[in-house]
This record gives C-alpha cells, structure tokens and sequence, in this order.
C-alpha cells in the first residue's frame, strides 16, 4: 500500500500472462537453441557435413534475430511490468535477491556478447574457435537460468527462508532442484522446436529427411525428461499448497489438463512427422509444433502462477501486495491509513488495494456477474469472509467500515433490478442461479464447502427457517437479503437436491 | 509469526551507490553512441550512402552496441530500484503506459538497426528508411526516462497526478524540470557520437574532421544546453553549489575540454579516458542533486543495512570472471579474424 495502483482496464493476469509467457517461450529456446547449435556443430564439423552447417548457419540467424532483441526486451519488459503491476513484491524480491540478480546480469553480458560473436563468426572464426564462444555462451545462458530460477521457485516454495531469513534457504528452496531440470528439459525440448522451423523450410530430397529426424530426437528427448520431471516438480510443493490448490481452484488444475493435451500434440506431430515421415514436415506442421509448444510452457507458467494463491509469495506477501506479516496492524488500524497514494474516493481505492489485482468490476475477472441482482450488504458480507470463498482469495483484513465502502464502490455498477428480471429465469431456474450467486460463492456444488448433502431432503418448511437464519450458521455466512420471489425459487431449488450430491 | 524483514540494503549505501553511478555510466557511454552515432550518420554530410567509412561501420555496430545497452541498463536500474523503490515505482506508475512503451520502441529501435545493417551489406539504397524511426524511438525513450526520473524526485507531484488518475496516463506537467535535461543528454550523445565518429574514421581525412567538429560543437551546444539546465534548478542550485558535488560538476567540465584537446592531438586512448570520467563526474553530480531534491521526504541513510557478502562475493567474482571472458572471446574473434568464402 505504499505504492499507488496503476487502474489498468485489462486484467494484471492477462498484461504480465501475455509478456511473461512470450519471454520464457524465446528465453528457455535461447538456452536449448545455444546447445543444440553447437553439439550439432561439433558433429557435423566432425562429419564434414556441409547441409548440416548450412542448417545451423540459418538457424543461428533466426537465433540470434529472436533471442538477442525478442528474448533480451521481452525479459526486460517483465521486469517494468512487475514493476508497475506489483511493486510491493517486486521490491521484496530485489531487496533479497539483488546479488543473484546483480551475478545473472554479468552472466546475460557474456551471453550477449558470445551469442553476436557467434552468429558473425560463421564465416570469419576458425571453428574450434567459434565453437569455444559456442560453448562459453550455453554454459552462460544456463547459468543464468540457474540463479533465476533459484528467484522464481522461492516465490512458490520460500521454504526455510520464512523462518530464517537467510538468502540461501530462500534460493536453495525445496522446488529449486526439479525446477530447474524440468526447465533444462523445456530448453532441450523447445531447441528442437524452434529448430523444425528453420528444417522445414529445407529443400525437399537431399538431407532435409535426417536433419529433421535429428533435430526431432531433440523435441522427443526435452519432452520425456520434462514430463516426470513435473511430476516431481509437484512433489515437492508443500502438501498444504497442492491440497489448497486442489480442493478450492479449478485454474492451476486445468491449466495441468491443458498441459497434457498439448504434451500429447507435440508427442504425436514429432513421432509422425520427425521420425515415421521426416522428409513430409512442412512450415504449417512445424509452425503447430512450434504454437503446441508455447501451449504447453504457457499452460505450465499459469499452473505455476495461480497454484501460489492467494500468495505472491506463499505465506509471505499476499497476491494484493499485503504482506502476511502486516495482519494484525491491518486489523487494528485498516487498510486506509496504510494507503499512501490516494484518488479522493475511498471506495475506489480500498477496491483497488484489496480486489483489483486480480477482479475488475465490469472486465477481466468482473464482479459485476458475480453481484448483479445482490446489494451492499450481501456484498460486504462477502468481502468480510473472502477468505472462505472459492479460488483461495486473499483474507480482508480492514474494517468492517471499509468493507463496506468497497461494497458500495462495487454496488455503483451493477444491475439492480431483480434477478428474475435480470437472467429473465423463474422457479427452480432461478432458484440454481440465485444459489449460485448468493451460496455458491463459498459452497460450490462437488467443490469446498459443498452442503448439498446437509439441505437434502429437508422440508420447505426448513429450508425457510435455515435462510431466516443464515447469518447464525457459521463465522462469514451473510444474511439472506433476497426478495421473496429469489426466496421461494431458492427453496424450491433446494428441494430438488438429493442427498447422494448435485441434484 | 516472525517473518523475515525485506526492508533492508544488502550491502552499505556507499557500495550500492558506487555500483550504481559506474554502471549508469557505462550504459550512457554504449547509449550515446547509438543514439549519437544515429544522429550523425542521419544529418551528417555524407555523400556516399552507405559505402561512406564512418556511416559502414556505425551501421555495422550498432545493433551490438544497443544489445550492450540494453545490457548495462539493466545494472544501474536494478541499483536504483534497490535504494529508491518508493520513488521509482510511483513515478512509473502514474506514467505506466508510457513507461510500458518503452519496450516495444526499443524492439523496434532494435530491429530497425538490425535491418539497416543487412540493407548497408546488401546495398540497399535509402539508409533513413530504417535510421529515422530509430531515432524517433530513441528520442521517446529518452525522453520518457527523462520525465519519469525526474517525477521520481517531486513525491508531492506524484501524488497529485495520481490523485487525478489512476489510468497510468499521467505525463509529467514539469516540463522544465526535466527539458533542458533531456537536451543536454541528447547533445552530449552527439558530442559522444562526434568522438566515436573520429575514431571510427580515423583514417580518413574527411571522416576524422567530421568527427573533430561534432565532438566539439556537440560539446559546446551541450554545455550550454547544461547551463540552462543549471539555471532551471532555481533553489536546488544554490543548494547544490554548497556541496562537494559542485567540483566534481567543475573537474568534469575540466575534463571534458581536456578531452577534446586530446583528442585533437589524436591522443584517442587518453581522450576517452577523460571523456569517460567527465561522464561518470556528471553522473555523479546528477546522483547529488537527487538527493537534494529528495531531502525532506527520504534519506536513503535510514535504510536498514544487512549485508549479504558470500553473495556479494559471488557477484565480484563473476563480474571479473565475464569481464576475462569477454576479453578472451573478443580476442578470439579479432585476432583470428579472416575473411572466408
């Protein structure tokens, strides 16, 4: 709260999602692309196999074309994007880590530096010579992904670092080690990729058939490795945080199933088309290969970012920038008198600190659907018990007051009418959409905090009396505040379900 | 529960703010000389198009010479970052998109120059088709830092720009906070570009007296671009004068016409040496008068220091193990260099 909050009207997830997942799909190519240019150069130098230069010369162009300008700017622009989306974290992390950063930096200068000495020096260079910079710039690049990814895994599993504060607890952390061999495996994997691209553009007949069969070892190998190592991967994240992750957010569960869809593509297109019918790949073949493969990492890289919530740094900072170890003052004194940067209008800002990093009230991730037809105090209740609902949201830690000027800032744009009006439902229809809305929230149907079993076979005559006394039943539950109609249809909803679960 | 506390320098002040001004100043030395050598092979009078010695080899450098931007941008913005978060990220804020842009301009900067080095090798007429917009994106970029860093020094301004929007539209109303600021950068990556250029061309008459006049009446059009920046401080500047910063303002003028006289006298090594220094006093004294204008509302002394030396150790030794290792692969590239079929 000691930053002002950029209102973007795009959702932060989609802005930094579209940067972040563009810079690791060339950066984790820059890694494997250096590899597999210079093994294949020993090899092919060794074999005295001019077509397999001539297709390493070519690759490198496009190497140096995507990684040096793409890949080095893209990296940078999710530095100005964290920067400006969530300071708070981003200064967390610079404050602990800014040596690792500071020792990446000197690593990405002799990356920088081999990788244009490289592609120039194809004609001019001795080739034991070129394929020392070769060399000298893979193990740069890898090394680079060593310390960030001691950064990026701390932000999920910060390990004993919570407790000790020390730096190496932070970077040594329990998701370090898989983390980084299942990157290496995408960097393999992704080479490969990229690498069919430039293969298939080769001249029919000739060498196009063995060097993409070669080439597709490469897609094959990167994947076989980076498949168990996910599932090590997901080992070793602390139970609670998967068993979090599993009962109450679909996100990071179906970006895993997304996963494995695009997994099975890349396996089937580099079976098909790299080893049973090499000399068929063409560009449209390739270029799927290529989209699979940003499919598959851009799937991972969301597992990764939403299973941390409602963390941005799990147990330590919020996804809202406030800081766990923060609670009680906020309890005590609010979130206002901790907003250093103010608009004039305490609702928009209250709104923007506790919900706006991830909801907008009418765009990406809006409120307004969730709301329509509702009213402040439903809404305020809401607020006070996010803490319960479903997608592992942040706890609200202000005052009863504010949750209330967040309500009523939230209340200005929605649809007041009622719900019947609203979704045009009537009797159990309506009755399911208001339980969605009013009930659902924290009681999802087959979710955590499913009650379908304790409200079946009930009488109406009970169900009555349990919506009268709603706000009685448990820390959070707001009050019933529908009108009669949404009452009778909800009922009559209620009276549908069946014990077994669902209706 | 204890958890731990972020808020904390893991290093002295001193030591970051070193690192800081050294790194700044090796990023302006490979900025200028795109952003200069821009300017000059763009308004320069030469009449060969590409085939011109000075203009072949600027073209030739500078998509490399954008990457070791790029590259040393990086450090001193992290140090920065490190020392000034509550300043920086605010002032970026209100300016977001703006702030945002900055890197598709530098993509396209980049890719610009890429694509005038193929046309130069290729023949291709027309060199402004690419240098142009690679100015105007320069320009934007610069003068985007310009704004921004300036803001980061007026808290009050910040607030009240928030206050009026939260959009991340804001641009700095201060105009003449930072205009003759941002001339005076401009013309001293002129300057900069003007002894680049001689050095380039040294061995051509015409190229090196190009290159003679650009460094010298760069020099003295930033001067005075320097002086009016001077003047436009108002209070900061008798403030300022009251500090050691000021001789060090004094030992980089100095310098910078020692520069020129070596120069002249094709004492290049030397000549640079005192150009390098001139840059690094400036910066340096632009680091004093932010803490001037700071002064009042944060006092970078009262953070918390915490040192983490194994990694700071780890950071020199890699520092010196990349600087060998540039050396040695420039050295194989050079020394073996032969032109092959």
């Amino acid at each position: 709260m000691a930053y002002p909050f950029w209102d973007l009207q795009i959702g932060y997830g989609i802005l930094l999602a579209v940067v972040a997942v563009l810079h690791v799909f060339i950066s984790h190519f820059a890694i494997g692309g250096g590899l597999f240019l210079v093994v294949n150069e020993g090899a092919a130098r060794k074999a005295r196999d001019a077509d397999r230069l001539a297709f390493l010369q070519r690759l490198s162009k496009l190497f140096a074309l995507v990684t040096l300008v793409a890949g080095a700017l893209t990296g940078v622009g999710i530095w100005f994007c964290i920067g400006l989306l969530a300071p708070a974290a981003v200064s967390v992390l610079i404050h602990n880590f800014v040596w690792m950063w500071a020792v990446e930096w000197t690593l990405f200068v002799v990356e920088i530096t081999a990788a244009i000495l490289y592609f120039y020096g194809w004609k001019h260079m001795a080739p034991a010579d070129h394929m020392k910079i070769g060399w000298t710039y893979f193990w740069a690049a890898w090394l680079s992904l060593f310390v960030v990814n001691g950064i990026i895994t701390f932000m999920l599993t910060p390990g004993a670092w919570l407790a000790t504060g020390r730096l190496w607890d932070g970077f040594f952390n329990p998701t370090f080690w898989p983390s980084l061999v299942l990157r290496s495996s995408v960097c393999v994997m992704l080479a490969g990729l990229y690498a069919l691209v430039v293969a298939s553009r080769l001249n029919p007949g000739g060498s196009k058939a063995r060097l993409v069969r070669q080439t597709a070892w490469w897609g094959i190998c990167g994947l076989a490795t980076a498949l168990p190592s996910l599932y090590w991967y997901w080992k070793t994240i602390p139970p609670a945080v998967t068993a979090a992750a599993l009962q109450g957010l679909p996100t990071p569960v179906t970006a895993l199933h997304y996963s494995y869809w695009f997994a099975g593509i890349i396996a089937v297109l580099l079976v098909l088309f790299g080893l049973i019918a090499p000399g068929r790949l063409q560009m449209p073949v390739a270029a799927a290969l290529l989209a699979a493969g940003l499919g598959w990492f851009g799937s991972f890289e969301w597992f990764r970012e939403s299973v941390r919530k409602p963390y941005i740094i799990v147990d330590y900072m919020y996804g809202n920038g406030l800081e766990v170890a923060d609670t009680e003052s906020y309890r005590k004194e609010g979130y206002l008198s901790h907003i250093a940067y103010r608009s004039g209008n305490d609702g928009a800002d209250l709104f923007r600190h506790a919900c706006r990093s991830c909801h907008t009230t009418g765009g990406y991730k809006a409120l307004k659907p969730a709301f329509d037809g509702t009213d402040r105090a439903f809404i305020a209740a809401i607020i006070k018990g996010a803490h319960l609902l479903k997608g592992n949201m942040p706890p609200f830690l202000g005052t009863a007051s504010e949750a209330d000027a967040i309500a009523a800032h939230i209340e200005t744009g929605l649809d007041h009418r009622p719900m019947s009006s609203i979704y045009g439902l009537q009797g159990v229809e309506l009755g399911q959409k208001v339980f969605q809305i009013r009930c659902g929230k924290c009681h999802p149907m087959g979710g955590r905090g499913d009650k379908t079993k304790s409200l079946a076979g009930l009488t109406r005559e009970d169900h009555g009396n349990l919506l009268d006394s709603a706000a009685e039943l448990g820390v959070g539950m707001p009050a019933f505040t529908g009108d009669q109609t949404e009452r009778e249809a909800l009922i009559e909803y209620f009276m549908t379900l069946k014990a077994g679960g669902g209706k | 529960m204890n958890l731990p506390d972020s808020n904390i320098l893991p290093a002295p002040l001193w030591l970051i703010t070193s690192l800081h001004v050294i790194t700044l100043s090796l990023h302006f030395v490979a900025m200028n000389f795109v952003l200069g050598g821009i300017l000059i092979v763009l308004a320069g009078r030469f009449d060969r198009g590409w085939d011109n010695l000075a203009v072949r080899r600027f073209v030739a450098l500078f998509s490399s010479a954008t990457a070791a931007t790029v590259t040393l941008g990086v450090a001193p913005l992290l140090f920065l970052q490190l020392v000034y978060p509550l300043q920086m990220y605010p002032a970026s804020i209100v300016s977001a998109w703006f702030f945002l842009l900055v890197i598709p301009a530098v993509i396209m900067v980049y890719y610009l120059l890429y694509a005038a080095s193929f046309a130069a090798k290729a023949g291709a007429p027309a060199r402004g088709r690419y240098l142009w917009p690679a100015l105007l994106g320069l320009l934007y970029v610069s003068l985007v830092y310009s704004s921004v860093f300036s803001m980061a020094e007026h808290p009050d301004l910040i607030r009240r720009l928030y206050a009026q929007g939260q959009e991340g539209f804001r641009w700095n109303p201060a105009v003449g906070d930072y205009a003759f600021r941002w001339l005076h950068m401009v013309l001293g990556a002129l300057t900069v570009g003007g002894f680049f250029a001689g050095i380039l061309g040294m061995e051509d008459t015409a190229v090196f007296s190009a290159g003679k006049k650009v460094f010298a009446y760069g020099m003295a059009a930033a001067s005075v671009a320097g002086l009016a920046y001077l003047l436009s401080l108002g209070e900061s500047l008798s403030a300022l004068m009251r500090t050691p910063a000021i001789w060090g303002l004094t030992a980089g003028i100095v310098l910078s016409l020692g520069s020129l006289h070596l120069y002249f006298k094709r004492r290049f090594f030397f000549a640079g040496t005192a150009l390098f220094a001139s840059l690094l006093l400036m910066v340096i004294t632009r680091h004093e008068l932010r803490l001037l204008r700071l002064q009042g509302s944060f006092d970078p002394v009262s953070w918390r220091v915490a040192p983490q030396w194994a990694a700071f150790l780890i950071f020199l030794v890699s520092f010196a193990v990349a600087v060998l290792f540039v050396v040695y692969m420039l050295r194989l590239f050079f020394c073996n260099f032969r032109v092959r079929p």
